[in-house]
């Protein structure tokens, strides 16, 4: 085990400089610190990191974002936002909640939605059984530094029933500051039963900033509540992105999630699924593109321990430059979780001979009635393809676009509403037009 | 119009083609008959620019061009076009993106400008109704899940769309019940114009009752052996290829 100190990570471990906490976070921070202590920095030995080095990470020498927010003018936002996307929005600048730039006036009742430090302050003890409840008792490197560095993000709550009557908009925006930063948001979201929420969550950067974001969000769904969760990662092309995703799934519950992995220059993306009773939906799709030195990290790890539940893993992934990806699948059928019904593709797209993708799925089934498959790809435009789109006159750059598009289609079609849809579209079109393909 | 002069075209060692010559006029349909294996579809690959053909002697010059000097969108925008025997689907790749994506491309190569939107929906809808074709074709991918004949109409509408010089229909006929084989006549009919020409690549003498070719010629072992008119076709309905010493190729 190598000694924090020397990990680079030291100075993420600096207890945050916020007015006092609450007794019980001072001490989950603390344990949280030593837990990254214990830990040590993941290697290469580890089977969550064997393709992952975190030396480029590491070479930044990220700090904490230390003063709340810097000033984002609504106009720096205004450029930011989706044309005809209506939503009720939160905005996050640098990790931190700034309610001048949100817009939450019109909220149906029955939800709320809050910063994280402003919750801690006005009604200290309101999370202490909700935060931590999912990353549970040994949580991962990255998990743990969040944890121990948490002072702001968000709080969603949505009450018994309680409909979102269009979606929220989360957006966490990072700006360049004088020194490389990090910022660690935490988000605590729970649905309660039957409660109805769709969440559009983007990452977005102002310029070319070089920043690392590690967020964390919990997410609780009560008995048959529904959340349709989209998160959109562009950020600038010197980003460092870590995501960490807890998922724990009620009765009958469905959690319906897009995962569109578009920018950054590293990204890596956990997400940890557990259902807490029968008959839950844990549906979830993903698209990614890695261009030159862009990597682009996925592990998802869906834990069937009960009954007649269901999970869905539909990843795709298109690669050019010397663009890198992993996929890390795994499902867990506990042996008495009997009609199991998992399915996990994961297809990949190499659009150059420098680009390289990872992919490991893994279906653990300890149970023997149960339907489950898993199935990956890697492979090139198809040559018929692009002959039959150049026969009709049609230049083989713009060939190959249409054929990467619609490749991305499947996950580009279930984005929802179509102004979403059609901005992430827009994106990815204008990513593989700038791309060296062929 | 179109003029390929002793050309021989091989398939990695194999020769297909053993030095084909072929003359079309402007405004003439001229149907390639021939057996299984006689170089019918590699002639249609080769002037189309499929890759996988090593063309080892002769000429094809198209409106002028050295055609086989140009990629195959060139020769799309010099107005060349293969309704393909085996159309490709193209899944997530919507019809209508993909043909304004064509037409434009075409268009602009022309030096003319490119249709907006509204101009392209007029236009699209137009043809369709020419060929008595449903909209709900445009909706879907690229004949992504189609039947064998909506794929062939499928070619005949982008042809009819794209509005070639000259059109290589290679084996269009074949799978189509007497319905879509019908279609697929009245496109090419409704195309034909004195600044036309078409290739009809079939097997079988079908196609013809419906499509009057100019001239018909024969096939075999990669030479054309035989060329007349339209009586040709019925002689070979009748007396079957080994008349003219054209056995099917080993």
């Amino acid at each position: 085990m190598s000694a924090v100190p020397d990990s680079g990570f030291a100075p993420w471990l600096a207890p945050p400089p916020a007015a006092a906490a609450p007794d019980w976070l001072e001490a989950r921070r603390a344990q949280a610190r030593a837990r990254v202590q214990d830990l040590g920095l993941p290697t290469s030995k580890e089977e969550t990191w064997r393709y992952t080095s975190l030396t480029r990470l590491l070479a930044q020498g990220f700090v904490p974002a230390a003063e709340p927010g810097t000033a984002v003018s609504p106009r720096d936002l205004e450029s930011l936002l989706i044309p005809g996307l209506e939503s009720h929005r939160v905005v996050l600048v640098n990790g931190r909640f700034v309610p001048g730039l949100s817009l939450l006036q019109d909220l149906p009742p029955g939800v709320r939605v809050a910063g994280l430090a402003a919750v801690l302050k006005s009604d200290p003890d309101a999370l202490k059984e909700r935060l931590d409840a999912l990353t549970g008792e040994a949580p991962p490197f990255f998990t743990a530094l969040n944890t121990a560095g948490l002072d702001d993000g968000l709080v969603v709550l949505l009450e018994r029933g309680a409909r979102l009557d269009r979606p929220l908009e989360l957006i966490h925006l990072s700006v360049g500051t004088d020194e490389p930063r990090v910022a660690q948001p935490r988000f605590v979201i729970a649905l309660a039963d039957g409660a109805q929420a769709s969440l559009i969550e983007r990452y977005l950067s102002l310029g070319d900033a070089l920043h690392c974001t590690n967020a964390v969000a919990e997410i609780t769904l009560g008995r048959d509540a529904v959340l349709n969760h989209q998160r959109i990662q562009t950020e600038s092309a010197n980003a460092f992105h870590l995501s960490g995703r807890y998922l724990g799934l009620g009765t009958a519950s469905r959690y319906q999630g897009i995962d569109v992995g578009l920018g950054a220059s590293w990204a890596r993306s956990d997400l940890r699924a557990r259902f807490a009773g029968e008959h839950a939906e844990c549906d979830l799709q993903g698209l990614y593109l890695a261009g030159e030195r862009q990597l682009m990290d996925f592990h998802l790890d869906v834990d069937h321990r009960l009954p007649h539940c269901t999970s869905r893993e539909n990843y795709k992934g298109i690669l050019y430059g010397k663009g890198r990806a992993v996929f890390d699948g795994r499902v867990l059928v506990a042996r008495d979780a009997q009609k199991t019904d998992a399915a996990m593709t994961n297809r990949n797209l190499l659009l150059c001979e420098g680009a390289e993708v990872d992919t490991k799925p893994q279906l653990v089934i300890n149970a023997d009635d149960v339907k489950c498959s898993h199935g990956t790809t890697v492979g090139q435009i198809d040559p018929e393809q692009l002959f039959y789109l150049r026969s009709r006159g049609i230049h083989p750059a713009l060939a190959r676009r249409l054929l990467c598009l619609g490749f991305a289609g499947e996950i580009l079609d279930a984005l929802s509403p179509s102004a979403l849809r059609e901005q992430v579209a827009e994106e990815v079109g204008r990513r593989l037009e700038q791309a060296p393909l062929g | 119009m179109l003029s390929v002069k002793g050309l021989k075209a091989k398939v990695g060692e194999k020769e297909i083609l053993k030095g084909l010559d072929l003359e079309i006029g402007r405004g003439e349909v001229h149907a390639i008959m021939g057996p299984n294996g006689s170089g019918k579809s590699t002639l249609a690959h080769v002037l189309s620019g499929r890759e996988g053909y090593t063309v080892t002697a002769g000429t094809v010059t198209f409106e002028g061009h050295d055609l086989l000097e140009l990629a195959p969108e060139e020769r799309a925008h010099l107005g060349l076009f293969l309704a393909f025997q085996y159309p490709v689907e193209l899944p997530g790749v919507n019809n209508t993106y993909f043909l304004k994506a064509a037409l434009n491309a075409i268009r602009s190569a022309r030096g003319e400008p490119e249709l907006d939107a509204v101009a392209f929906m007029r236009l699209m809808k137009e043809r369709l109704k020419v060929l008595h074709l449903d909209d709900s074709l445009l909706k879907r991918p690229v004949n992504f899940g189609f039947s064998g004949g909506e794929k062939k109409r499928n070619e005949i509408f982008q042809m009819a769309l794209l509005e070639p010089k000259l059109a290589i229909l290679d084996e269009t006929d074949s799978g189509l019940d007497i319905d879509a084989l019908r279609i697929v006549a009245d496109g090419v009919n409704a195309l034909r114009s004195p600044e036309r020409s078409v290739i009809l690549v079939t097997h079988y003498q079908r196609l013809l009752d419906y499509i009057e070719p100019d001239v018909v010629h024969v096939l075999a072992q990669g030479r054309i052996i035989r060329s007349g008119g339209k009586e040709l076709a019925l002689e070979l309905e009748e007396k079957g290829y080994g008349w003219l010493g054209a056995e099917e190729a080993a």
